[in-house]
This record gives C-alpha cells, sequence and structure tokens, in this order.
C-alpha cells in the first residue's frame, strides 16, 4: 500500500511527507496509544496508527524503524512533534476517523493486496 | 555518576548568579506610558499587555512608576481620569543592566517590590525584572550550561581508536522533551557503520528502554554507549532510587509508573523485560538507595544474530 493509498483510506491529511513518500510499501500497521506496547513490535516497516500526540510517538516510530504515524481522531499533533518527525525523516498523516475506524479501513486494504 | 562534581555543584549554581547579569535576564519589550497618560489608559495598557506595573517615561528616561494597586486606589477613590504624573511612584528602586543577578535577587528580598524598572548607563529605562524573569533566566542559564557540559564530554570521547566509537550522554529525571535523544544518536551511528536493519532495531530499542526508564524511574543518571565491529554496549547507570526487588522488576507487566508516566504511552511494565529480550548479553545490578546499572549488549556480527 502507498502513502497516498493510506490516505485515503484514513481520509487524511499530510503533516509531514518523508523521502520516501512516494516509494514506500506500508505491509504492517500497528494501532497502539502505549508506547511500551509499540516496542515489543518486531515487523519492520509498520505504519504506527495512535492517538497519542507527543513527541515520544516519533522517536518510538524511530527506534523500532517504522516507516510512518497516522495521528487519529483529528488530534492536532504538537509543532515539536511536527518538527521532530521533519529530522527524523517520519511521515506524520492526521485523520479525523477513531483508531478503530483507521485500522479497519487499513485493513481493509492490506487484505485486498494480499 | 554523573559528571557534574556532586561537591562543587551548590558553588557551581550559586556561581550562576555571579556571573549572569540582569540585561541577560530581564524583559526587553517594554510596555511603558508617558506623564500626560490618563490612569484609566494605562488601565487598558496593563490588561492589553498583561503587566502588573507600567514605567512612567520622558523620552527614554525614567520618571516614575504606576503598578496595579495605584490604578485601584484611582478607581476607589475617583481619579482614573487624571494623569499619570499625579499619582506615579516618584521613589523608584532601580537596577542597574550591568550588575549581577545576585543583586537583583537581594534587591526583592529587600524591598518586596513586584519589579524593578532596569537602567543603562546613559541612566535610560532597557528593560523591567520580575521575580519570574529571575527564575526562568537562571533555569535557562543552568539548561545551557548542562548542553554545554554534555557537547564537550563528547568531544573528549574523541580521539578513538579505529572502529570503535564510544558516547556518553546524561539522562535527567522527568526532562521529557529531552528523552530519546540518545537512543536516536545510537540509531544514526549504527546506520552510519552500515548495521543490519534487524540489529539496528534491537539496539535501539534496548538503549531506548534503557534511556525511558531514566528518564521515568531514575533519580537522572548517564546512558553510555560502546560501539565496535563485534558489538554494541548499552550502559545505564543512575543514581538512585535503586530497585527493590529485582526479580519483579523483571517480571512482564510489574511496573512503578504514575499515571502521568502512562498518559505519555510509558509504564506498562515491558521496559526491563523488553530490553532483556532484544539483547544477546543482559546483567543488572541494583542498590537500594545507591543506584541502579543495567548493561545490554547487542552482537554485531552476522553470524551471531539471532
Amino acid at each position: 500500500m502507498t502513502f497516498d493509498q493510506v490516505l485515503e483510506a484514513v481520509s487524511g491529511e499530510p503533516v509531514h511527507r518523508s523521502s520516501r513518500w512516494a516509494t514506500q510499501d506500508v505491509r504492517y500497521v500497528v494501532t497502539c496509544d502505549l508506547m511500551s506496547d509499540v516496542l515489543v513490535t518486531d515487523h519492520d516497516q509498520i505504519l504506527l496508527v495512535t492517538s497519542l500526540p507527543s513527541d515520544q510517538v516519533a522517536r518510538t516510530a524511530d527506534m523500532v524503524g517504522a516507516c510512518g504515524v497516522v495521528l487519529v481522531n483529528g488530534k492536532p499533533p504538537q509543532p515539536s512533534l511536527i518538527e521532530l518527525c521533519g529530522r527524523l525523516d517520519l511521515t506524520l498523516i492526521r485523520s479525523p476517523l477513531g483508531s478503530f475506524e483507521a485500522s479497519w479501513r487499513l485493513g481493509e486494504r492490506l487484505l485486498v493486496r494480499s | 555518576m554523573i559528571p557534574i562534581d556532586p561537591n562543587a555543584s551548590p558553588s557551581a549554581l550559586l556561581e550562576l548568579i555571579y556571573r549572569l547579569k540582569v540585561k541577560d535576564i530581564m524583559t526587553d519589550t517594554l510596555t511603558t506610558a508617558r506623564k500626560d497618560t490618563t490612569l484609566r489608559q494605562i488601565q487598558t495598557l496593563m490588561r492589553e499587555n498583561k503587566v502588573s506595573g507600567v514605567p512612567i517615561v520622558d523620552d527614554r528616561r525614567l520618571v516614575g512608576m504606576i503598578s496595579v494597586d495605584d490604578i485601584i486606589r484611582a478607581l476607589d477613590q475617583g481619579y482614573i481620569d487624571s494623569t499619570a504624573e499625579l499619582h506615579m511612584s516618584r521613589q523608584l528602586v532601580v537596577l542597574e543592566d550591568d550588575m549581577p543577578v545576585s543583586f537583583g535577587i537581594s534587591s526583592f528580598e529587600k524591598y518586596k517590590f513586584g519589579r524593578f524598572p532596569v537602567i543603562n548607563k546613559a541612566r535610560e529605562l532597557v528593560g523591567i525584572v520580575t521575580s519570574r524573569d529571575i527564575t526562568s533566566g537562571l533555569l535557562m542559564e543552568m539548561n545551557r550550561s548542562l548542553e554545554e557540559m554534555e557537547r564537550v564530554l563528547n568531544l573528549q570521547s574523541v580521539p578513538e581508536p579505529a572502529g570503535q566509537v564510544k558516547r556518553v550522554f546524561v539522562v535527567q529525571q522527568f526532562d521529557y522533551e529531552n528523552a530519546g535523544r540518545a537512543s536516536t544518536e545510537l540509531k544514526k551511528i549504527l546506520n552510519s557503520r552500515g548495521i543490519d536493519r534487524a540489529l539496528q532495531r534491537r539496539a535501539a530499542v534496548a538503549s531506548y528502554e534503557l534511556e525511558m526508564n531514566l528518564v521515568n524511574h531514575s533519580l537522572g543518571g548517564r546512558l553510555i554507549f560502546h560501539i565496535d565491529d563485534d558489538s554494541a554496549r548499552i550502559e545505564a547507570v543512575d543514581q538512585g532510587p535503586g530497585i527493590p526487588d529485582i526479580a519483579k522488576a523483571m517480571t512482564e507487566g510489574f511496573s512503578t509508573a504514575n499515571d502521568w508516566i502512562r498518559s505519555l504511552g510509558f509504564g506498562a511494565g515491558m521496559g526491563l523485560p523488553n530490553t532483556k529480550r532484544v539483547s544477546d548479553d543482559f546483567d543488572l545490578q541494583s542498590t537500594v538507595g545507591k543506584g541502579t546499572r543495567v548493561k545490554a549488549v547487542i552482537h554485531l556480527k552476522p553470524a551471531e544474530a539471532s
């Protein structure tokens, strides 16, 4: 799934596009508000769906080698989070959908593909 | 041990209030009025600019001060439309911009005013100081000194033997703004050495878990990286409080985190078990009242990678 397809799936707006926006293939989605739990996932290049708008989301995503973050519930990202995503070259998308609906729509598209 | 000499650090703090000048901490965007300004206009100025004292100036020369108390009195006694000149305080205690901050602090102690106007050598008004400016000025300076210290520490770790890297990062308790910076650096170093992505991730996760533990649970400490061709060794050394029951701390789901830490997405009781899980070697030693030392090693040679 491309980031353009992610954007369409979650009715989102891009807050920051990483340099890999056009080429990234999104294959795994992890939905979680607890960063401790994100750190125990073993998939590479995950897309992190969360409603936590703090800097630690970008730090955690970077540590596990995630390719991007979808911030759900229409939450505005803190300015420091946007800046950090820029520095870490991490895609950040804001979605008005709730966690469940965003994940469900993303899952639907991933299933169709496989 | 943290690389501030604990014996010298109280005097290092004291030194700050002598080294910093009043001009370093004062507010220099001023809300002023003239002698012919009415008290009603000054009241509006105070409300719009959220200040509780307005210096009265003649050109740039300070001639008086109107405080919020003067305004209340004017409203009470019905002279709010008269001019500042008739009601301003003229006996003013001022600070000079080149005075050390220590002088400002003692003035607040001595006179019990909420603010002091600041003048330069030419007796012109250049700023205003509140006790809040002093506190935030000192905090900013302490922060800056700390960053400088970290920079020096990292410089000291070069030159290194070829292929070896050592980095030391000071980690402060509850410093969520910088939490994760050290681990980001580790990941960058491993990436620049062309280390396999999965190994990079294991090392970064171990480091980040330990860094967040220092921020969330310790009284402050250091995160130390030793990287060579064979392995990445991550050490977290803190100054307390120590772990009373290590077996419990190593149990998944056990956590002493408060709601505040949880609201930031941490405190699931997975930190230490997860660090151990991603490490090839793991060691934890802790003494209550003294501190904790955790060592996590990730082998970087492909044959040894799990």
